[in-house]
């Protein structure tokens, strides 16, 4: 044990037995190289082993340990110690989920969010599977960044308008479906429009910004439902104009 | 058994981070400029009558510490308005050349701060000449 | 994430974002000429003054822009107006939020026209 110690205030919810979450505080050993994932472990491992967290790669791949740190949320695998140190560091559960246990968010809701605007290659025509799909190095370069997602959850909880709208879509998830929409091999987009273009698909964003700004993957979801915005609002106009017309 | 805990979120969620605040500064530019906007119907009204005496009285209403005190929040109000939705440009309308995504500035300014600097130039030439 | 609700923010989305546009070009120095230039630098003389003025305004072009950056920007406001008005809480007055908004800038639009018409 190093002679310096950093204190956690963690949320605790433990389902059997709480009708209220509660913050228990662990004194940790301070490393400079340790991230709070690391103490996080350190208290499963020593202190308290029925602590809840979700995590797997501790390099920022897997997208499972988004928490809130201090009120931002944050990938606690590349949130390290040093930048807190000495204050104590506030552990919770990312916001506008409901908490599983602990630091355990539900993800049910978001999961059906992002199957429901088809996150695959549509094709209209049949052809065989092994034919393949050209794309030039520009056409992946349109839609290359809105695929790097991994599904953190951290631009839903920077989000302020999903609390007014539970049903809202999100960031995360409209990202995807624009990352599909500009993809030179599908050709999906009018079904997914109908869900864009819904009340709970782009318009329950009014641009604050903040997913784009807690995005550790750079994938500018912020950016993707703002020009996704402009193409509803073109097929908008187009079916208004020609209503006769195919879509 | 599964008994989720629904979190409340904070009502003033808008006052509790520096990147709320900014964003509710920017939405709230929109009563400032809708206020001007009445204004301005008043100011054409007045304009509109065409006689002397209506235009005195325009004129020392302008001359007026309220008046101009109200015209610096409002030109504060806009200009703010004019900047972050210049800044937001590329946001919205990213473009590109072949594999490279051209650059946010360029793209505000040749699409914003550039316009903008042109019309408010041509407009204060048409009204000092 | 169960239902979908059909609706045409699309159409105001782009009355908002066509007067937001207007008004980051046209309003900072609008402001500042009905505020500044107006008032203390178009030199002593009352009746010039009025003359430049209203033939500035009278000028059909410039009619017809007014008109166009009133009436956009009016929208824009009342959009991010009422989208503000719902994050304060206010989510659950819905249509009646719309056209009080809504209906407010269709009225400056209107107001702005018969004004702009009969300069
Ligand atoms: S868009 Fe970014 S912040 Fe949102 S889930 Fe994907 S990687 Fe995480
Ligand atoms: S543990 Fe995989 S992203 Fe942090």
């Amino acid at each position: 044990m190093p002679e310096q110690t950093i204190t956690l205030d963690v949320f605790r919810y433990r389902p059997d037995e709480d009708e209220r979450s509660t913050i228990q505080s662990y004194d940790v050993p301070y490393y400079e190289h340790w991230v709070i994932l690391d103490a996080l472990n350190w208290i499963k491992d020593h202190v308290d082993g029925t602590l809840s967290f979700r995590w797997s790669c501790r390099m920022g791949v897997c997208g499972s340990c988004g928490m809130m740190i201090n009120g931002d949320p944050k990938l606690t695998c590349a949130a390290f110690l040093k930048d807190y140190f000495p204050r104590a560091i506030r552990v919770e559960p990312l916001v506008n989920f409901p908490v599983e246990r602990d630091l355990v968010i539900v993800m049910d809701d978001f999961m059906s969010k992002l199957t429901s605007v088809k996150p695959w290659l549509i094709r209209d025509d049949t052809r065989p599977m092994e034919e393949e799909l050209l794309q030039s190095p520009s056409q992946l370069a349109a839609y290359k960044q809105f695929s790097m997602c991994i599904n953190c959850l951290l631009c839903y909880a920077a989000c302020p308008e999903l609390d007014g709208d539970p049903d809202f879509l999100g960031p995360a998830a409209i990202a995807l479906a624009h990352r599909y929409n500009l993809d030179s091999r599908d050709q999906g987009t009018a079904e997914r429009q109908d869900i864009l273009g819904a009340e709970e698909g782009v318009w329950g964003c009014a641009l604050v910004g903040e997913c784009t700004a807690v995005c550790p993957k750079n994938v500018d979801p912020a950016g993707a439902i703002q020009q996704a915005k402009v193409a509803v609002t073109k097929d908008w106009y187009k079916r208004l104009l020609l209503p006769w017309g195919k879509r | 058994m599964r008994k989720p805990l629904v979190q409340p979120y904070p009502k003033d969620w808008f006052l509790r981070t520096r990147a709320y605040r900014l964003f509710m500064l920017r939405e709230l530019t929109s009563v400032c400029i809708a206020g001007y906007l009445v204004f301005m119907l008043w100011w054409l009204y007045q304009l509109g009558k065409g006689d002397t005496e209506s235009f005195r009285s325009l004129l020392s209403i302008a001359k007026h510490p309220v008046s101009i005190g109200l015209h610096t929040i409002a030109l504060i109000a806009a200009a703010w308005h004019s900047i972050t939705w210049f800044n937001l440009t590329p946001l919205v309308m990213p473009m590109r050349i072949g594999e490279d995504r051209v650059p946010n500035v360029v793209i505000a300014i040749a699409m914003g701060y550039g316009p903008w600097l042109a019309v408010s130039g041509f407009i204060l030439w048409a009204t000092l000449r | 994430m169960s239902h979908l609700t059909k609706t045409n923010e699309a159409f105001w989305w782009s009355l908002f974002s066509a007067g937001g546009v207007m008004a980051a070009l046209f309003l900072p120095v609008m402001i500042f000429v009905t505020g500044f230039v107006l008032p203390f630098m178009m030199g002593e003389d009352v009746e010039s003054q009025r003359d430049r003025m209203v033939s500035l305004v009278t000028f059909w072009p410039v009619r017809i822009a007014l008109f166009g950056i009133i009436f956009l920007s009016s929208f824009h406001c009342a959009h991010r107006i009422r989208h503000v008005l719902m994050d304060f809480g206010l989510r659950w007055a819905g249509v009646a939020l719309m056209i009080c908004c809504y209906g407010a800038a269709a009225a400056g639009a209107v107001a702005a026209g018969l004004i702009l018409v009969r300069l």
